[in-house]
């Protein structure tokens, strides 16, 4: 029987922390007696057990330094954005919207949208006639500039949709390890 | 209201009821979007959640990188906290699955004590580096339970929860780690007689 043999130190030990918490002698208390014995006679194992119930109180008792300032604004800093991002993200489609309807009507039908073709590529070669000095200014029929404008308009908001886009997507956080590597 | 009951003095461990409501007003405050809410969030667990990484990593640079990634990780995931259960074992795990996360990308930084080493500005000397240096050789399975429960204060349900193991492995666990920093104390003890 447990409460009969003496228990060896090495066992105790093993035994220690359930003991100092309480737990054995809940679970087992003719284990817990028999740890008891042996430490009013083991100086080593008493030596051991003040230990073993010094430690969590070290533990808690660990101190660290303050956080730095700079880790709120940090975090603040990197949620942010992406807010004022994502707003900005959604608010773009409606211009984008907007163009490509006008565009759309404009070039509504083949033969329009072979007109304006031909037309197009007409005003860029009386362009680069005029660029060489082989033939005069071209004159470009106003509604081709409008559409013309249009689609450039077009083209650098949907280019500037896609970098929002792609910045929107999260990455890894620059924190002060990385830039200190 | 369930959230207001349970959200437990271990969010700002020893204060009154009244101010543990305010904090569960924040939580639901920074759930709906508030980020001024958030922000005071922040400044509640701050203090808790750098010394929990730095007694972990011990290392202020890294220790700073750790909450920041942890805060961040709260703020895109609040959407997913349930304000019926308890805030503090739910952002325990988060902060635990993050901490296990980022050992895993990162190339470890030494974390002995040395005299050559030590830059004390940024790694101030501890005031027990006997504990520190046998935590330190700890391995991270068990530094973590012992951190959580110990230092960051939750209760052993708490820790279970929050690195998904039972109420008996993490009982089982905290004991082993603590007699193995128990053995180290023991060996530094006799190598300084």
């Amino acid at each position: 029987m447990t409460g009969d043999q003496p228990l060896a130190c090495a066992r105790v030990r093993i035994l220690l922390e359930a003991y100092a918490d309480g737990y054995l002698a809940e679970d087992d208390p003719t284990l817990a007696s028999a740890v008891r014995r042996h430490l009013a006679g083991c100086a080593d194992c008493r030596r051991q057990h003040e230990q073993a119930i010094s430690i969590p109180f070290r533990l808690r008792a660990l101190s660290s330094p303050r956080p730095p300032e700079s880790l709120i604004h940090g975090v603040m800093r990197s949620i942010t954005p992406s807010r004022v991002r994502d707003r900005r993200a959604w608010t773009l489609l409606l211009p984008e919207a907007i163009l490509s309807t006008f565009i759309l009507w404009y070039l509504s039908g083949l033969d329009g949208l072979t007109s304006i073709a031909s037309g197009i590529f007409g005003d860029l070669l009386g362009l680069a006639g005029w660029g060489s000095g082989a033939g005069p200014l071209p004159t470009v029929p106003r509604v081709d500039v409008v559409l013309l404008v249009a689609l450039i308009a077009l083209t650098a908001i949907a280019g500037y949709h896609l970098s929002i886009l792609i910045r929107l997507t999260p990455g890894p956080l620059t924190g002060r390890r990385t830039a200190r590597e | 209201m369930h959230a207001e009951a349970t959200l437990d003095a271990s969010l700002m461990s020893g204060v009154s009821s009244s101010q543990a409501l305010v904090a569960a007003q924040l939580v639901r405050q920074a759930t709906g979007g508030d980020l001024d809410a958030f922000e005071e969030l922040l400044r509640r667990l701050q203090r808790r959640v750098y010394g929990f990484a730095y007694q972990h990593l011990r290392d202020v640079d890294e220790a700073h990188d750790l909450a920041q990634e942890i805060f961040v990780k709260l703020y895109r995931n609040l959407g997913r906290y349930d304000p019926e259960r308890p805030f503090e074992p739910w952002f325990w795990k988060l902060a635990a699955n993050t901490t296990i996360n980022y050992r895993r990308k990162r190339v470890p930084v030494p974390a002995e004590l040395s005299d050559e080493t030590v830059d004390e500005a940024k790694t101030p000397r501890p005031h027990d580096p006997v504990l520190v240096q046998a935590l330190a050789q700890l391995d991270p399975a068990y530094r973590l339970p012992i951190l959580l429960h110990y230092y960051a204060d939750l209760s052993l349900e708490q820790v279970g929860h929050s690195l998904n193991l039972s109420v008996p492995a993490i009982k089982s666990r905290l004991h082993r780690a603590r007699a193995q920093l128990r053995n180290a104390l023991a060996e530094a003890e006799e190598g300084s007689r």
